[in-house]
């Protein structure tokens, strides 16, 4: 009885034990051991490549795309130890392989050639990387390298030569939105642009797996497969760019900036019913493909960076929310002469000599008086002119919120307002406003008084598919009629305004206004350049398109008839490809003077 | 109670009655049936039928594991030369491809838009002729993917070439044929014959 015992006692002894055992290994230190285990049969951690995001414009053409480069290196430490074996056709017998010794200068040669540099340029490499450090066993001889050149360099199957993948980035469409796209740095962080301020919906993640290989050929051991970190792809990027439109937009901004010698030029097409941006032309251009060929100032987009005095442009903001604020209709009169005296003791001109003029407002437009302007704005309080402004959207960024974008000055209101800058402020001087801002206050006039936020992306749609829309309402600044009364105005302008011959589109309403603006030159005063612009919508009997177009300091010819050309080819181009039908009757007439 | 004079009587002769047969000694060895034979061919039998499943099972996945292998290399080398020929693909539809490509062709920009309603046959809008040719656009919007792409007019010089003769014709055919045979510009459409 008792042997049965101890046995028993025994038994359960040695079954705790092992399951103590259990436990222990199982349990308790299986983190630790897995990890030493890992240590010696697995692979290191090998990444997997999450793609960055696409962008595209609205019809889904690719603008941006992530494609595999690859780096090539070299062990200069293996490529001293002498020449290298390959097999290659017998001469004698074409059918048969014998081995042959390759020695390293016609290695280097041969590799050189294939990624572009010379044999002795490979073997410089070699030479400085063993004079530095005899044991160099890396060093990098090409760096994101094509698909094409990639296979060339296998092909050669040198054996101190390695490659690595290097995701990258193209632009299969060079400069065409080159100013919004922006660049990936070498590294894949982004350095600009609509890479830079919508990251978050293109950035991916590299994932990290590791596997248990067989030691002869590499082999992955089914089943082995840890996957440490799960990879994620970026999302897709719509813009309500038309690449096709930006293309042509840029290329006639271009055309003319180089025909004038201007600084720079922007040009900005936009959908009058949503406020939706066609194009964004900034010119000169950047090549994302190649940004450093282009000067560093000339990266960004000036469209929204680059806030600049407006000039007469901004007349038809002061002209609309003069009529809204009830003081004036578009047959109101005035008698205006060259200079104007104003009560409060500011003193300014027109910029061409007249004789007393009575003008109506539709006639201050036409001819841009800066007196007759004056006086129609001064019958409004600055402060509520001011308000319009900012009802406008000037003043503050745009709804893109473009990386860098600027807000423009209104210098902070009518209390800091001097006496000068009160009466500049109605024919846009003494403020400054982006040219995407001029664009949206044009946006609003022709859209019957409603303001639309500026939208550049469409949408956002992840990996797994989900669609993030970008969808805003829009905010009445102006009454309807308020709207309509000043169209008609900027239409006359158009077909009675010194420019009237070199914008014409035959067969269609277009409502349009100059602007010849001075540059402050930072310290109070003024530049001897001018920013030279035109902004306007058609057709003016239904308005569908809103273009604005700024030239900076056109060397050849300093006037607005630099950028008239340029609106007439956008609007044409922009008329033309949405198939917009042409506009049956003429603008109704009003007159200009009383 | 009724069972208490049953109980009280007759249980010692019971018992003695009963002792030998509860000492009885065990039965015989020779009387229990012998173990089978069958039952250890078929155990064992299992075992190795269990090892030798497992053996080829593991094989067949080892196996796999090199087809899978060798499918993944090849997917390696397929997905990259689709890479490739994408990136072909978006150089030559880049728009500023097919303009030089259309410019090489002789062809300029209208900037003057009219319609045909097809419903009345109403021209909208006043139709004018293209301008002069307008600047050579490349230059103007840059695309670094495109350069070295040949045009569609020196493509079909390079096609032509080879038929007439290797090496050294191929050059100056494809200079001549650089240069489009101008459209006869005063002739009318030619007219297909209809029934």
């Amino acid at each position: 009885m008792r042997r049965i015992l101890a046995a028993g006692v025994l038994l359960v002894l040695l079954v705790g034990v092992f399951v103590v055992r259990l436990v222990d290994i199982q349990v308790v230190r299986a983190a630790a051991l897995n990890e030493q285990a890992d240590e010696v049969r697995s692979t290191e951690p090998i990444p997997v490549f999450g793609t960055r995001g696409d962008i595209v414009d609205r019809n889904g053409t690719v603008l941006a795309d992530s494609v595999m480069r690859y780096d090539v290196a070299l062990s200069p430490k293996n490529a001293k130890k002498g020449p290298v074996a390959r097999e290659e056709p017998d001469p004698a017998d074409p059918s048969k392989k014998i081995r042959v010794e390759v020695p390293l200068e016609q290695t280097a040669a041969e590799l050189g050639e294939v990624v572009g540099l010379t044999g002795d340029q490979v073997l410089g490499i070699i030479t400085a990387a063993l004079a530095e450090n005899p044991d160099s066993d890396f060093e990098y001889v090409a760096k994101t390298i094509d698909v094409d050149t990639y296979e060339k360099v296998r092909a050669l199957d040198i054996p101190w030569v390695v490659q690595y993948p290097h995701p990258s980035r193209s632009y299969p469409n060079g400069a065409v939105a080159g100013n919004l796209l922006g660049f990936v740095d070498f590294d894949g962080a982004p350095g600009a642009g609509l890479e830079l301020g919508e990251d978050e919906c293109l950035a991916s993640e590299n994932g990290e797996v590791t596997f248990i290989p067989s030691l002869e050929d590499w082999v992955e051991i089914p089943g082995t497969e840890v996957v440490h970190k799960q990879a994620k792809d970026g999302g897709t990027l719509k813009l309500t760019i038309d690449s096709d439109l930006q293309w042509e937009v840029q290329r006639i901004a271009e055309a003319q900036r180089l025909a004038l010698g201007a600084e720079w030029a922007t040009v900005t097409v936009m959908e009058a019913k949503t406020g939706k941006l066609l194009a964004v032309a900034d010119v000169p251009t950047v090549d994302p493909n190649a940004p450093s060929e282009t000067a560093e100032a000339d990266r960004g987009s000036r469209t929204f960076t680059a806030p600049f005095e407006p000039g007469s442009t901004f007349k038809a903001v002061t002209a609309a929310s003069v009529i809204d604020d009830g003081k004036a209709n578009p047959l109101s009169q005035v008698m205006a002469g060259y200079s104007y005296d104003a009560p409060n003791g500011a003193n300014f001109r027109d910029s061409f000599y007249h004789d007393d003029m009575p003008y109506t407002l539709t006639g201050a437009l036409i001819d841009s008086s800066n007196t007759a302007t004056a006086m129609f704005g001064e019958q409004m309080s600055d402060q509520v002119r001011f308000e319009y402004m900012q009802k406008f959207g000037f003043g503050a960024v745009s709804e893109v919120g473009f990386p860098a974008e600027e807000s423009g000055d209104l210098n902070g209101g009518p209390e800091e307002w001097d006496n000068q800058t009160k009466y500049t402020t109605m024919f846009g001087q003494g403020l400054t406003t982006t040219a995407i801002q001029i664009a949206s206050a044009y946006q609003t006039i022709a859209n019957g008084g409603v303001r639309m936020p500026v939208q550049l992306v469409e949408s956002c749609t992840d990996a797994e598919g989900e669609v993030t829309e970008t969808k805003q309402e829009g905010s009445r600044v102006i009454s309807e009629k308020a709207a309509d009364e000043t169209s008609q105005m900027l239409e006359q302008v158009y077909t009675k305004g010194w420019l009237k011959d070199q914008w014409n589109i035959p067969g269609y309403r277009v409502a349009a206004k100059t602007g010849t603006a001075q540059v402050p030159d930072g310290n109070g005063g003024y530049r001897k350049e001018y920013l030279v612009s035109v902004s306007g919508f058609a057709p003016a009997d239904d308005p569908e398109f809103v273009v604005s177009v700024s030239y900076m300091n056109a060397v050849k010819m300093n006037s607005s008839a630099a950028s008239a050309p340029v609106f007439q080819q956008v609007m044409s181009q922009v008329l033309k490809k949405y198939r917009t039908i042409p506009s049956g009757a003429p603008a109704p007439d009003l007159p200009a003077t009383w | 109670m009724t069972a208490l004079p049953i109980h009280g009587a007759p249980a010692p002769a019971r018992r003695r009655a009963w002792v030998p047969e509860v000492l009885r000694p065990v039965p015989d060895g020779a009387t229990r049936p012998k173990p089978r034979l069958a039952y250890a061919v078929i155990a064992i039998s299992g075992v190795v039928v269990i090892a030798l499943a497992q053996l080829l099972l593991s094989i067949a996945v080892t196996q796999g594991a090199y087809e899978i292998d060798g499918y993944e290399t090849s997917r390696a080398t397929l997905s990259r030369e689709q890479q490739k020929l994408s990136e072909d693909l978006d150089r030559v539809q880049s728009p500023q491809y097919l303009a030089k490509n259309a410019e090489a062709l002789g062809m300029v920009p209208n900037t003057n838009p009219v319609f045909l309603r097809l419903s009345d046959g109403a021209v909208l809008g006043q139709p004018a002729s293209a301008g002069a040719a307008a600047a050579a656009s490349a230059a103007l919007v840059p695309n670094a993917l495109i350069d070295g792409v040949p045009l569609v007019t020196e493509q079909q010089a390079g096609e032509t070439a080879p038929g007439g003769g290797q090496g050294a014709a191929v050059g100056a055919p494809a200079a001549e044929a650089a240069v489009p045979p101008p459209p006869p510009a005063s002739e009318s459409l030619p007219t297909p014959t209809t029934h």
